[in-house]
């Protein structure tokens, strides 16, 4: 089950999406309030989602970037390309936090500095500008140093709690503010609230003042305590008082403080010697004994009996950590303290879910919690009840709630709370208030019940006989996020299958063969159609899901062209069409780097200054355009501009002066073969080199992204009129039929699209020119390699009359493989050479065959 | 009221809040060898548990409420918390 983070990760990604393509609509129509609106929203909630983690200096900047555009949707200041810039940069900012987020669990190291810069950098628009830097609420690191305060036995029963795999440990130093008492604040009962309590002191800050001259109202006292429970959840208490609260993560090391005074008197060294041998032989189990046995002796000195003790629960993990019982053992041998661990300070910026042993926070076995998240739902929307406008706390209670269904697994029917807090924003709480009481009934009976409640909407509603239908009685289609990874394996496993099922045929040809039983042989044929039937269904349907629309590498390039227009003072227009057409993940993925190159250059080389244009009678605004398209099973995509194009003769010159080209060949090669020279590795034609493109590196690497996952590229150009680059890139791509060729003994696979036909050559008709082969195909020559020699292999050198001749396509043109035996094609799933296999060149990659031999695939670009 | 005074005793209550914090401090500075009975408390405002500590009244009786009792008896009582620390069954 996800957990929060995990869900607020792609939550907050589509904000800062809807926001970002917002805000380049925006500028185009600064006017246009729906707009203004929308993007505010969208900031907004990201701003109220983020709250609910440990990312301070992710929500400041959000924050920020809700004022800002608060003002401009109040009208108090207007829109300009500038305040677009920042904002856009600001979100730059926080869509790398997220990925940060997502990655390590928290926020880099400089993100709260970061934070405070570009926060000022975006208040600075406001009308009354207050650049005063926010007070900095990140606290210093905690000293964990007072962990020896604690009662021993509480810390000695929460040891023995993490080291049997319990929750993760927080320290807790809360000094509350001294007037809290007139806020109606409780400090000292938040504690017990916590079921992950496991230790409390409390302490007066100072010296309290004497019994006669105390003020009862003035809080002087201050706590720190040890709690097994998922840091959001302690946060989430103590949220109204966060900034007295200071919560680090605990090693279990750091809790093995013995206690009583270090009398550096030495324990009896044979016993201790005794007990090195049985900690070096991990036999625990002796070790507690001697341990006991040596208890018994030397009763009587507090701080070995206490070191024993600690001993004792280190011993008892399930998993006992040898180098504590060693520094503890050194403790006696030596009678004086020992460090344990590593020193017991951490930052308090810890993980704030992942935490050190990597736990996860999951509400599965804290339903209660749930139930006060509710109750606390409760309060807030009958707070709004009472005081001032409640559409923004109804919005946060809505957030909360959807969160939490969401962390539990649960969903609602489509917009039945969103309908319920627009009722309650405009002041009819009693359907959210119902809602709330039907989910902590839920949440009740999940307590209840260990069993998984089904997590259908109208289970969840049906209990909700009191409420009205929601008047809009429309079904929206449902959709349901899935772990990309999920579908990943599901991909995998179908793959597999339609391989396995290659294995029927072979075993039918055994019961055939071998078993003489043409019956059983047929059977299984006819079961092998209808299991192929349905794993190529199974297949069709898999991808399916996977497929995305190349919308999705699309969207990111209006920013761009209009960051980069900018910067270049060009006017550029972008025209998207087809971002509907989809393609497999692993294709529309790997789109991305390419058609950024293609766009970069474009922008950069292809399109002209205004200038320039209306000197060449163009209009002044340029035109890109990215256009998608289904072409058979390719997807095609086609980035073309309006601008200079490319000149024949400035690529021919280049090349040659880069020794790319013969001189000789400068006038011979057409002009679309000097166009496509631009595609070999360092050719720029660029004079200077800019931070764009220019690098001569580009177009090599498209053409190389492109052909790794066996597509083509094309492209042509007019001087003065544009360019045109078409991508085409196979739909899909998980599972790939190859055609089975027989060399020597070993069987190889050669992949299908690459195979251009298959022919027998009698030998009369094989030529030799020089040390070449070559045949006459078609009334074309095509030149013969033998497999045998370039894998040297070796032949049995048996006269045949006619050679098995591969064709295949390579670069551009055709060559034949000559085999022993052209085999029948079959679908693999294909797996790149890996470890030590993986340099080896002539080689794609393997499979699997149906009888369990694993088949190279040859690629006859490489070995050729 | 929560809390109810006899002589040189208070009694706590069920819920005792800030309320409570004058009237106890009121008790507190004019008894003589002061005695509480937390019996039946059921919760102690940080208030109260503060005036406590400074003053160190007679413990009449112990909180029976099991979260009081694992945590707020072990504080104001803490020559006896290593024995009280074994007592926890409250938070199931």
């Amino acid at each position: 089950m996800p957990t929060l983070l995990e869900r607020f990760i792609p939550e907050a990604r589509e904000h800062l999406e809807t926001a970002a393509t917002g805000l380049l609509k925006l500028e185009q129509n600064p006017s246009d309030e729906l707009l203004v609106n929308e993007v505010f929203r969208a900031v907004h909630t990201l701003k109220g989602a983020s709250g609910l983690f440990d990312v301070p200096g992710l929500t400041r900047l959000v924050h920020a970037g809700e004022d800002l555009l608060d003002a401009v949707r109040s009208s108090l200041i207007t829109f300009t390309p500038d305040i677009v810039d920042a904002l856009l940069d600001a979100l730059d900012r926080v869509s790398s936090w997220v990925d940060a987020l997502e990655r390590q669990g928290r926020l880099p190291d400089d993100a709260d500095g970061v934070s405070v810069e570009f926060a000022n950098r975006l208040r600075a628009w406001l009308p009354n500008v207050d650049v005063t830097p926010a007070a900095d609420t990140q606290a210093a690191p905690v000293p964990l140093d007072w962990l020896a305060e604690l009662p021993e036995a509480d810390r000695t029963e929460a040891f023995a709690e993490i080291v049997a795999g319990g929750a993760p440990l927080f320290a807790i130093s809360y000094t509350p503010d001294e007037g809290c008492f007139y806020r109606g604040e409780d400090p000292f009962n938040l504690f017990p609230q916590l079921p992950g309590l496991r230790a409390l002191r409390v302490f007066f800050r100072e010296p309290p003042a004497t019994l006669s001259e105390t003020d009862p109202f003035h809080c002087g006292l201050a706590f720190r305590a040890l709690v097994a429970q998922p840091r959001v959840e302690i946060e989430h208490l103590f949220r109204y008082v966060i900034e007295q609260v200071a919560i680090a993560a605990v090693a279990p090391e750091a809790l093995i403080i013995p206690a009583g005074p270090a009398d550096g008197e030495a324990a009896d060294p044979e016993f201790l010697e005794d007990a090195r041998r049985l900690l070096t032989a991990r036999d625990y189990p002796g070790l507690r004994t001697a341990i006991e046995a040596w208890r018994g002796m030397s009763a009587g000195r507090a701080w070995p009996l206490s070191i024993s003790h600690w001993l004792d629960a280190v011993l008892a993990a399930p998993l006992p950590n040898a180098t504590w019982a060693l520094a503890l053992l050194d403790c006696l041998a030596t009678g004086l303290v020992q460090p344990i661990g590593p020193p017991a300070t951490t930052e308090i910026s810890a993980p704030a879910v992942v935490t050190a042993s990597g736990t996860a926070l999951d509400l599965t076995p804290e339903k209660p919690m749930a139930a006060r998240i509710l109750a606390e739902q409760r309060r807030i929307i009958a707070m709004a009840e009472a005081a001032g406008p409640p559409a923004r706390r109804v919005a946060a209670v809505e957030a909360t709630v959807s969160h939490l269904l969401a962390s539990l697994g649960w969903s609602l029917r489509a917009g039945e709370l969103a309908s319920a807090a627009a009722e309650a924003a405009r002041g009819v709480p009693a359907r959210l208030l119902g809602l709330i009481t039907v989910l902590e009934n839920r949440v009740e009976a999940a307590v209840a019940s260990p069993a998984p409640i089904p997590p259908s909407a109208t289970a969840l509603l049906a209990a909700a006989a009191d409420q009205p239908a929601p008047a809009e009685g429309t079904q929206h289609a449902r959709v349901l996020k899935v772990d990309q990874a999920k579908v990943d394996t599901l991909m995998n496993l179908i793959a597999e299958l339609v391989v396995t099922k290659n294995g029927l045929p072979f075993l039918a040809r055994r019961a055939e063969e071998v078993h003489g039983s043409r019956d059983m042989g047929r059977e299984i044929k006819a079961q092998y159609a209808v299991i192929d039937h349905l794993a190529q269904e199974m297949q069709r349907a898999i991808m399916d899901v996977r497929m995305l629309p190349v919308s999705d590498v699309f969207e990111r390039f209006p920013r761009l062209v209009r960051d980069l227009a900018r910067r270049l003072n060009k006017r550029i227009e972008l025209k998207i069409v087809g971002e509907e057409t989809a393609a497999d993940k692993t294709i529309i993925e790997a789109l991305g780097d390419p058609l950024l190159h293609l766009v970069r250059n474009a922008i950069d080389h292809g399109i002209e200054s205004p200038e320039q244009r209306l000197a060449a009678g163009k209009p002044e605004a340029a035109t890109i355009q990215l256009k998608a398209f289904q072409e058979r099973d390719q997807v095609v995509i086609e980035v073309s501009d309006d601008g200079s194009g490319i000149d024949p003769m400035a690529v021919r010159l280049r090349a040659f002066e880069k020794g790319m080209i013969a001189e000789d060949k400068v006038d011979v090669l057409s002009d679309q073969e000097a166009i496509n020279l631009i595609f070999l590795p360092g050719f720029s034609t660029s004079e200077e080199i800019s931070d764009l493109s220019g690098r001569g590196v580009g177009l090599d690497v498209v053409r190389a992204a492109v052909e790794k996952f066996s597509g083509q590229l094309m492209l042509s150009s007019h001087k003065g009129e544009g360019t045109l680059v078409r991508l085409s890139l196979p739909l899909s791509m998980a599972v790939a039929r190859v055609m089975l060729v027989e060399i020597g003994d070993a069987l190889f696979g050669v992949p299908m699209d690459g195979v251009a036909e298959t022919v027998r050559v009698p030998r009369s008709r094989i030529h030799r020119v020089k040390r070449s082969e070559a045949f006459i195909l078609r009334d074309a020559v095509v030149p013969l390699f033998r497999m045998h020699t370039l894998l040297g292999v070796p032949r049995d050198e048996v006269e045949v009359d006619e050679e098995a001749v591969l064709v295949a396509r390579i670069g551009g043109g055709l060559a034949g493989v000559i085999v022993d035996r052209l085999r029948e094609g079959i679908d693999v799933i294909l797996k790149p050479l890996e470890g030590v296999l993986a340099g080896i060149r002539g080689y794609s990659g393997s499979a699997l065959l149906g009888d369990g031999r694993v088949l190279l695939i040859l690629n006859l670009k490489e070995l050729l | 009221m929560p809390v109810t005074v006899t002589g040189r005793s208070a009694r706590f209550d069920g819920v005792c809040t800030v309320e409570e914090a004058l009237p106890l401090l009121e008790f507190l500075r004019n008894s003589v060898d002061p005695e509480v009975d937390l019996s039946s408390c059921t919760w102690l405002h940080t208030a109260l548990v503060q005036l406590l500590l400074i003053a160190v009244p007679q413990m009449a009786a112990l909180p029976a409420d099991p979260v009081l009792a694992r945590w707020v008896t072990p504080v104001l009582t803490p020559a006896t918390t290593a024995a009280v620390g074994q007592n926890r069954n409250f938070d199931g």
